[in-house]
């Protein structure tokens, strides 16, 4: 009934739409992970990537040269994530921790709103795309389209550094050890205040990276990270909030459940199948795949 | 000869609790001096006031006769004043080995290595066989040991250990009191060591200070305090034999 050829395609581009899913799913449980906080404006920084993507390839660098115009949006998410740190969140953090995520929650909430809305009044809410003029790539007899391989391809590469860093590094061992115990750290002479403003530009830059590589496949436009901030709830549910190997993993599963239920069921409901997945997950194990239940303070 | 630490006039209310009430205490470079007292004496609320946890309302740390106050935790833990938690604060994902790497990280000082560093604490803390494994799976004693062990990565001027002998077997006990003597010996840190244990405070701490209701209350050897009747009336209960 059905061919083998559309399995194996269905598979694939379930796979790598997975992968930019859990890059936004990354960037909430890892800054969740270490700061104990929710960064609901994670759709924001995600949209601002796109946004420096498409004006650095329409206006600045040209289609050719889209793989610089991808690392300089990054770090300009980067860069962004950095300052609103430092003016917005370590305020608060340096005092004791009693409201510090309800803090969290509505300044957040209030950013998301700014920035959306700044994006309108500066763009309009008209619908941009850099294009994309890699060429279609042939895996088998199967083709895909340049921009969604190169962003797949990208994707992984972030997720192999970012790995790296934390497994590898001294400032990985830090990360994780804050992840722990944020006291902890501190006696051992670590400034949480700065590995917190790390965590928090490596998490939104994690988002701008897949602003930026889905810029050309879902568009640039105000409220584009709406949707793949949903699905990073979603995956973070479904992986457990604070697991890198749970972003990763559900990620995966979330895009291969959608991609199936698209060709198989009916693309009219693509976004409801994650939904179905998250249920059912929170059914059969409500902490997600590899949630704690508790950590120490 | 100045002191290692020095707290002058500290001064800390929680809401209607004067939890410390003008508390001046010094530790010499070199000494090992015991902290007693009951529960909610205020020994607890001292450490955290000289270790930077909360600021106190009044009064002022020294650090080897500079002031510390002010500086937040992370910043007083590079200058060389280590402390232990009397819950431990380890990194329970992380592996023994980890959990030494991470605190060494960010006192390391220039020019030695952290994975001979850790070696070397590994076969101190008696934890060999246990190195590779999460900190979160370690017994309460093995966990007490890694603390310390942690607290000792890099070389502190000064040790405050709350309560490191809290319901722990005696072998381990041992081990750790075989820690604190070595790293005295070796590297002239100074410590204060907050313990209920008489048998361990008379063996460690040449002298005590008794803290009872956030004020010092008495300092001296722990038989000369011992028989103070303010003492034995509020703290012990009896006199030590």
């Amino acid at each position: 009934m059905f061919s083998t050829e559309l399995v194996v395609q269905t598979f694939i581009s379930g796979v790598m739409i997975g992968v930019l899913y859990a890059l936004m799913a990354l960037g909430i449980t890892f800054i969740y992970s270490i700061m104990r906080m929710i960064n609901w404006a994670m759709g924001e920084f995600y949209m601002i990537g796109s946004y420096l993507q498409y004006m650095l390839v329409a206006w600045l660098l040209g289609p050719d040269l889209w793989w610089l115009a991808i690392l300089v949006s990054t770090a300009g998410v980067f860069v962004l994530g950095l300052l609103t740190e430092w003016s917005l969140l370590k305020p608060i953090f340096s005092k004791p921790p009693e409201v510090r995520g309800d803090y969290a929650t509505v300044i957040t909430l209030a950013l998301l709103l700014m920035l959306r809305s700044l994006a309108t009044g500066i763009a309009g809410p008209n619908q941009f795309t850099p294009g994309s003029n890699l060429p279609i790539v042939m895996v088998g007899p199967m083709p895909l389209a340049g921009a969604r391989v190169a962003a797949f391809v990208f994707a992984l590469v972030a997720l192999g550094v970012f790995w790296a860093v934390l497994r590898y590094t001294w400032y990985g061992l830090a990360l994780r050890a804050t992840s722990q115990s944020r006291v902890g750290v501190q006696t051992a002479g670590i400034d949480v205040q700065r590995v917190d403003r790390m965590a928090f530009g490596i998490g939104v830059a994690l988002a701008g990276l897949a602003g930026a590589l889905l810029a050309p496949v879902f568009l640039v436009f105000p409220t584009n990270g709406l949707v793949t901030t949903v699905k990073g709830f979603e995956i973070v549910v479904i992986g457990g909030l604070g697991s890198i190997p749970g972003a990763l993993i559900a990620g995966v599963a979330l895009g291969l459940v959608e991609s199936f239920g698209a060709a198989f069921v009916d693309s009219a409901y693509q976004n409801i199948y994650g939904f179905a997945l998250v249920l059912l997950i929170l059914v059969l194990r409500p902490n997600g795949l590899f949630g704690e239940r508790g950590r120490e303070a | 000869m100045t002191a290692a630490l020095e707290a002058i006039g500290l001064r800390k209310r929680f809401g209607t609790l004067q939890a410390a009430n003008d508390v001046t205490l010094s530790v010499h470079a070199g000494e090992i001096r015991g902290l007693i007292g009951p529960n909610g004496a205020g020994k607890t609320t001292l450490v955290n006031l000289v270790t930077g946890v909360y600021p106190p309302d009044s009064g002022e740390v020294k650090l080897a006769g500079q002031s510390i106050g002010g500086l937040a935790m992370h910043e007083i833990a590079r200058r060389g004043l280590v402390r232990s938690f009397q819950v431990t604060r380890l990194f329970g994902n992380q592996t023994v080995r980890e959990n030494l790497l991470t605190s060494f990280y960010a006192r390391r000082p220039a020019n030695v290595d952290g994975e001979a560093a850790a070696e070397r604490m590994i076969r101190l803390t008696t934890l060999g066989p246990l190195a590779d494994t999460q900190a979160k799976k370690l017994s309460g004693g093995q966990r007490a040991l890694l603390q310390m062990g942690c607290g000792f990565m890099v070389p502190g001027s000064c040790y405050v250990l709350d309560e490191p002998f809290a319901g722990i077997n005696p072998v381990i006990k041992e081990t750790i009191l075989e820690m604190i003597v070595a790293v005295n010996r070796e590297q002239g840190a100074a410590f204060l060591v907050v313990s209920h244990e008489m048998a361990i405070i008379r063996q460690l701490c040449p002298q005590v200070t008794v803290m009872m209701e956030g004020r010092v209350a008495a300092q001296g050897t722990l038989d000369e305090v011992a028989r103070l009747p303010a003492v034995v009336a509020g703290y012990l209960g009896k006199a030590l034999e």
